[in-house]
């Protein structure tokens, strides 16, 4: 694979993490992400704490809330080595979403509260936007709050929340104000999952795991110093918090760590010559090239001082269909073998996950706003149609 | 000689038999419960299938079946398709007993195959990756086997396997007991029972081989992939209606997501690449009456590769207009999915059906 981000400091930074990461990860946990097993929750754990001895978790945070001051490029790097290496993905709804929106929107007392807990992970975050009748329509969410003595009763439910097993607390989009234009009416609140009312269901998936949920809330108590910044602004701060990380949302770390998988699944089965898998092979290769080029043109934009709009839009697109072309391929090049149930007695080891993360993958164009929302995105917001 | 008949009386007698079952028996609770069962079990309603006469609708009547074209069964295979039925009707019926009926010389016939469609026994094929022959030697009077076959549908419960060998660069098929093999059940992602079933030089005197049956592996083996092809042209039309009604159902932004354009594109697509591939199902198992083997072959070849195509991109869609509900476990359209990976899968790749169908004249 071309890295195209490779001057010298670039290596000498690849390094430095390489170093680390050959040093820290626990082989058996490397072994799964390499194989694209499902991770237990330990798996997360333990190395995000390696990685938050490190002081490495919060790449994206300015340096007085405990992150390493990378730039953009370091971050592109980083993300694209420890791919590489295999590590486990960091749970990302404390780090990359709700950890931002604090340091933006939060007070004083709530960047105290959370944010030393976020980097340590103490607490592990889930992320309670979606509810059964709004997805891609997020802002017809009707999960209510009203006013009570020092705080607000909530209740509504909420709906493919990513790892709620896992988390003990939730931020979720709330009506505040029934009355106003549907956007204007939403607040962010964090909720604790230990608080009377909050309940969970686990939502089993066609790949024959649970990793989203339904979260119940009934009457519950937040208290006022857990609302996020204004009432009524909830919109605005989830607007500016899918904004975040825009240049990372083409997973070209993914990306480049799937497409070394399926070239060694090619080499192990005697496909690594066969003029068909070997051109298709390539022509992902150019692909992810070329969102990796558009990243870093996007990004020397962004560091020369535009301001990046709805156009990284574009990297989600391109970067999931290329995730997902790539698991297609994957099924391509283990025929028949793809068939047994990975946990039976049938499976074969190089092999056994290609139809689970063929199933688990179709999420990607699904989730994070669907690629058709993205889609009309770009074109309403970009080419003005 | 294509003619695109319509189903007579009874291929339509059959449907009806097969939708009935479905709807009597193939909720999803009720599939869910018997896929708790062992997979080496005997397969829940075996005794039932054979006695509604599916198992011996393609063979041939002087053998003892119903003698209907292959044409004439793909309405039934259409339908246990799309009921993710999880008994392997097309592998013992198909692939096995029409195959064997005109393999086995004329006096062998009744008696081999009587209890297989009475379903008292399950009988499949069993031959290696991609469908290539297992490797034989002699050893004096006997032939020795060894090779292996990942996920053999049906094998689970089988009592004996039919393996296409070869010796001396010629096919022929050899039955074994299962008990002779070592056979590890499995469930497949779509939850139906499979085995791995490896030979480990396993010995059978030579003069029980039954050589001289190129014609009726071929045609077996085509058979079952049309089949195969039935059954996921079935699959596929299931997503379509499942998916058509879910965009005329959901709503988002205040209206049902059928109303946005770019949804009912995709739906346009869905509907052709349905229209295609009922087309090309029919196409091939037409062809399969033709005495002309590389003609039989071309075809079947075009419909795998069309419907393949088919199937991955109604997969897709149907899973995206769905949006988180496609990607559960609680509608019919998970399950359907995990079929159509299913079928998709077996039956040799695209790479290998595009070559046989450019190198046949
Ligand atoms: C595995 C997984 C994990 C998730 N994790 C979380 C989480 O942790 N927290 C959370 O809050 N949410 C989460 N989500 C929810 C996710 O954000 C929603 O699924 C997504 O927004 C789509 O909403 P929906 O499922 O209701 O689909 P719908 O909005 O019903 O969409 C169905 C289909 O219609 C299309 N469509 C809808 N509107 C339009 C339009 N205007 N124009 C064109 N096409 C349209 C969509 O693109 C889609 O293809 C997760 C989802 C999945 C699948």
């Amino acid at each position: 694979m071309t890295d195209l981000l490779n001057a010298p400091e670039d290596s000498a930074f690849r390094a430095e993490i390489r170093a680390f990461v050959e040093a820290e990860l626990d082989p058996a946990t490397r072994a799964k992400v390499s194989r694209g097993s499902p991770l237990a929750r330990e798996d997360f754990l333990r190395w995000h704490q390696s990685m938050h001895r490190k002081g490495w978790v919060a790449p994206g945070w300015p340096a007085e809330h405990g992150g390493p001051g990378w730039s953009a490029r370091q971050r592109l790097i980083a993300d694209e080595e420890m791919f590489r290496l295999h590590t486990p993905p960091l749970p990302g709804f404390g780090l990359k979403m709700i950890g931002p929106i604090l340091i933006r929107f939060g007070s004083r007392e709530q960047q105290q509260r959370f944010l030393p807990r976020i980097l340590s992970c103490e607490d592990w975050w889930c992320q309670g936007f979606s509810e059964p009748g709004a997805g891609s329509d997020l802002a017809s969410l009707r999960t209510r709050a009203v006013r009570t003595d020092g705080g607000w009763l909530v209740s509504g439910s909420k709906t493919w929340t990513t790892y709620a097993q896992y988390a003990n607390w939730i931020f979720c989009l709330v009506r505040t104000d029934p009355e106003v234009k549907k956007q204007q009416g939403i607040s962010m609140m964090l909720i604790d999952m230990a608080a009377p009312g909050v309940s969970r269901r686990p939502i089993r998936l066609m790949d024959g795991t649970d990793e989203v949920n339904e979260i119940f809330l009934d009457n519950v108590f937040v208290p006022d110093d857990l609302v996020v910044g204004e009432i009524n602004m909830g919109w605005t701060y989830a607007k500016a918090l899918l904004e975040h990380e825009r240049l990372g949302i083409g997973g070209i770390g993914r990306s480049k760590h799937l497409l070394a998988r399926v070239r060694e699944m090619a080499e192990a089965t005697g496909l690594g010559d066969d003029p068909e898998i070997s051109a298709r092979l390539a022509a992902f290769e150019i692909d992810i090239m070329a969102i990796e080029a558009t990243t870093l043109r996007l990004l020397a934009a962004a560091e020369a001082g535009r301001t990046l709009g709805a156009e990284t839009s574009l990297l989600k697109v391109r970067g999931t269909e290329v995730q997902q072309g790539l698991t297609e391929l994957m099924l391509d090049i283990a025929g028949p073998a793809a068939l047994p149930e990975s946990a039976g007695d049938c499976a074969d080891a190089l092999f056994a996950n290609v139809a689970y993360q063929f199933l688990n993958w179709r999420k990607l164009s699904i989730y994070g706003g669907s690629n058709e929302i993205q889609r009309s995105i770009l074109a309403g917001q970009v080419l003005g149609l | 000689m294509i003619r695109f008949e319509l189903p007579t009386e009874e291929a339509l007698l059959l449907k009806d038999t097969a939708e009935r079952f479905v709807a009597d028996h193939y909720a999803l609770e009720q599939r869910a419960k018997a896929l708790s069962a062992a997979p080496g079990d005997v397969p829940r309603h075996w005794a039932e299938m054979a006695e509604l006469g599916w198992l011996v609708a393609c063979v041939p009547e002087d053998a003892g079946g119903l003698g209907l074209t292959p044409a004439q069964i793909v309405p039934m295979m259409e339908v246990l398709g799309a009921g993710l039925i999880l008994e392997p009707v097309g592998a013992v019926s198909l692939g096995c007993a029409a195959m064997l009926a005109r393999a086995l010389s004329p006096d062998d016939v009744a008696e081999r195959l009587a209890p297989v469609l009475a379903g008292e026994a399950i009988e499949v094929v069993v031959a290696g990756r991609d469908g290539a022959p297992i490797a034989a030697r002699r050893e004096g009077g006997n032939l020795v086997l060894s090779g292996a076959s990942p996920a053999v549908i049906g094998a689970a419960a089988a009592t004996a396997f039919w393996v296409v060998a070869e010796l001396d660069g010629s096919r022929m098929l050899v039955r074994i007991p299962a008990e002779d093999a070592a056979v590890t059940p499995c469930r497949l992602v779509d939850g139906q029972a499979a085995a791995q079933v490896v030979l480990d030089d396993v010995t059978v005197p030579a003069d029980e081989a039954i050589s001289g049956c190129h014609a009726a592996l071929d045609f077996g083996a085509d058979l079952a992939l049309v089949g195969v092809l039935a059954e996921t042209s079935g699959v596929i039309d299931a997503l379509h209606k499942a998916t058509l009604d879910y965009v005329k159902m959901r709503e988002q932004f205040g209206r049902p997501i059928g109303r946005f354009q770019v949804v009912q594109h995709k739906m346009a697509d869905m509907f052709i690449a349905c229209e295609e591939a009922r087309s090309m199902v029919l196409l091939a198992a037409e062809a399969m009456e033709s005495k002309d083997a590389a003609f039989r072959g071309k075809l079947v070849s075009a419909a795998r590769v069309k419907i393949s195509d088919a199937a991955r991109a109604v997969l897709r869609d149907a899973v995206q207009l769905h949006g988180g509900m496609g990607v559960s476990d609680e509608l019919a359209v998970g399950h359907l999915v995990k079929r159509l990976l299913v079928l998709t899968q077996t039956g040799g790749n695209r790479a290998a059906h595009l070559k046989r169908f450019a190198k046949a004249a």
